[in-house]
């Protein structure tokens, strides 16, 4: 039966999902509009941040050597790591690639899904690790409808709205923000400018990347634990920042949030019609998206010139 | 070769043989496969046939990426469709082989022009996004969590271990007889393709992928031919799939993950894009490392096999920064070193 209250609950608890899809969602945007690189391996930077929070705060050890911290220090020092492995990335890998076709470029950040989930399974666990007790909080925010919203989803929500209005502001009001905008919309002009353009690319990375280790850790919160299934939100990430525009970050955002709701619509569906829907409609609706608008909400229309 | 290059007409500047010695190269080399299964041990034997499957497949990935320039990343749902679809008219209706692998090719076909036809408006990226889709909703949602029972019929099916190639005729069972039935199909698809690259189909191909927008202004159909590429492109992996049910005997979803798709990339880079050679050197060469470097870990290190798509990652990674043109390049840069041997100018 269509209701009210199930409806609701359904948009309720898809903004949650949403909003973290969003925050991973962010990172791949602030990636691709300021190096023009399309990283296939978002979920699998995601999913290094969850098991990072693992292998810092449980006794699950990284190959042999065993680490434990406090849980908040390992939350911090898991973006730290994450901002830390942006740069390093950049320095090492991309940073031959500039220039090169598009080609080369989406061959190597699909190697990286190799790299990492290979790398995960052998150095750190092949299966689902559950989070400690402290990283599992209990609390939830009841609405009307007797909907209740769970703790990750709260703080994903609030997070995320955070980290688009931090990186608006950043961009619109400080000098690295707008040095950053000006690479991005022309690179040579802002290099005669005397713009270090390596330098405006690793900043990207970092911030990327450590944006991205947040989506990944409150993406593991919300199912209790580090699994191998948050690498498989990369396609959901490429729906949301399509629709989005690839190139914009509040449309990365809403596009976030239009992939939750559709998902846990396709949840709510499933009764009614087919099960399954929940996988199905986010990718018929970026299907959708690429051929009826393909440059989404808010993105750059490219013209072609002879 | 000769110094300097005579062709007095169009006809022997294409011809697939020019010189005397790829004349001498030819009857030297054409044995060698043939021989081969006598003398390699079994094992050796089972990586050659896989090698000319996935040749047959990386053939139709190099149709649609180098010719077309289309990043399909649906290599992996390809061979899926045209797996299940060989594995049911093998068991159900009993055709034989050989038109299960041209229904499947067909099968195939249809599904990438259909997944081929917003690259009638967008492109590059756009094209690689939306087939990466399609990789998802086939593997995921069609055959690994089992819905529509009825198209696909089951995620697991398994192939009898004797099949005729039509109907109960001409049965292929044996190892030998795979391998046989693999090269001769590699030979059939690679001549294909090699004669596809000198027709006016793959020099349109060809314009597109230059520059879409002058080839419009010259006339040139993009849609119609961005989808003939994909249709040919995909009856190929098609086959491939249909192959590889018969060379695995047994499919489950598992063994048509994105996986697959980045193998097939790596060869096709490793090889060197554009050249028919160089997608069957890519592919015998990333195969028979794979094969080693396996072996090694299991010998030396058990636990050691969830690191091979590590391996394989930082491989494809370093080639692309050290050599972007492949072993094909490679090789022409020896020869071109060589020729001029010791007095290069």
């Amino acid at each position: 039966m269509v209701d009210a209250a199930g409806l609701f609950s359904v948009l309720v608890t898809g903004i949650g999902i949403g909003a973290l899809y969003a925050l991973v969602a962010i990172g791949f945007a602030l990636i691709y509009k300021i190096t023009g690189v399309l990283n296939f391996a978002q979920g699998q930077f995601a999913l290094l941040g969850a098991f990072l929070v693992v292998v810092l705060s449980t006794s699950v050890p990284f190959w042999m050597f065993d680490v434990q911290v406090p849980v908040f220090a390992a939350l911090g020092l898991t973006v730290v790591i994450g901002a830390l492995l942006g740069v390093a990335l950049e320095r090492l890998v991309f940073r031959y690639f500039i220039g090169e076709p598009v080609l080369s470029v989406v061959i190597v950040t699909l190697a990286f899904i190799g790299i990492v989930d290979g790398g995960i399974r052998f150095f750190i666990s092949s299966q689902y690790r559950a989070y400690p007790e402290a990283l599992q909080p209990s609390w939830s925010i009841t609405l009307p409808y007797d909907t209740s919203v769970q703790a990750p989803f709260v703080i994903g929500v609030i997070l995320a709205l955070l980290t688009v209005a931090g990186l608006m502001a950043f961009f619109r009001y400080t000098v690295l923000g707008s040095i950053l905008r000006a690479s991005a919309s022309d690179q040579q002009a802002a290099m005669v400018l005397g713009v270090s353009i390596e330098r405006t690319i690793v900043v990207a990375w970092a911030l990327s990347i450590a944006i991205t280790s947040i989506g990944g850790i409150l993406l593991a919160m919300s199912s209790g634990g580090a699994g191998f299934t948050i690498g498989d939100i990369t396609i959901l990430v490429f729906a949301a920042v399509v629709f989005g525009g690839l190139d914009s970050i509040p449309g990365a955002f809403i596009g976030g949030i239009v992939v939750g709701i559709l998902q846990e619509f396709g949840v709510y569906l499933e009764e009614f019609l087919m099960p399954g829907l929940e996988s199905v409609l986010p990718m018929v609706f970026l299907l959708v998206v690429i051929v009826v608008m393909p440059y989404g909400l808010f993105g750059t229309e490219r013209i072609e010139r002879l | 070769m000769p110094c300097g290059e005579y062709f007095t007409s169009y006809e022997e500047r294409m011809g697939l043989i020019r010189w005397r010695i790829e004349r001498v190269a030819l009857v030297l080399g054409l044995p060698i496969p043939l021989i081969a299964p006598f003398v390699l041990t079994g094992e050796l034997v089972s990586v050659f046939t896989l090698v000319f499957i996935f040749g047959i497949a990386v053939l139709g990935l190099h149709v649609m990426l180098s010719y077309a320039g289309e990043i399909v990343l649906a290599q992996g749902a390809f061979m899926a469709i045209g797996a299940y679809t060989a594995s049911r008219i093998v068991n159900e209706a009993g055709l034989g082989l050989l038109p299960a692998m041209l229904i499947a090719g067909l099968m195939t076909a249809s599904v990438a022009t259909a997944f081929g036809l917003p690259a009638g408006r967008v492109k590059g990226f756009y094209v690689a996004i939306s087939t990466l889709a399609l990789q998802f909703i086939a593997v995921q949602f069609f055959f690994r969590r089992g819905e529509f029972e009825a198209i696909h019929g089951g995620t697991q099916q398994s192939m009898p271990g004797e099949i005729g190639l039509v109907g109960d005729a001409l049965a292929i069972g044996s190892a030998n007889e795979e391998y046989f039935f693999a090269l001769l199909m590699l030979v059939v698809f690679a001549l294909l393709t090699m004669n596809l690259s000198r027709t006016g189909i793959a020099r349109m191909f060809r314009a597109l992928h230059e520059n879409d927008l002058s080839a419009q202004v010259l006339g040139v159909n993009r849609f119609r031919n961005k989808l003939l590429a994909y249709a040919i492109g995909g009856f190929m992996v098609g086959v491939a799939g249909a192959l590889y049910t018969i060379y695995i005997g047994f499919i489950t979803p598992e063994f048509f993950s994105i996986d697959i798709t980045l193998l097939h990339y790596m060869m096709l880079l490793l090889g060197g894009m554009g050249r028919v050679w160089g997608v069957i050197l890519g592919v015998t060469t990333v195969e028979l490392l794979n094969h080693y470097i396996l072996q090694t870990l299991i010998d030396i290190f058990p636990e050691g096999t969830s690191l091979e798509p590590m391996f394989f990652g930082v491989i494809i990674i370093v080639v692309l920064i050290v050599e972007p043109k492949g072993l094909m390049a490679a090789l022409g840069q020896l020869k071109e070193y060589l020729r001029k041997w010791p007095y290069a100018y």
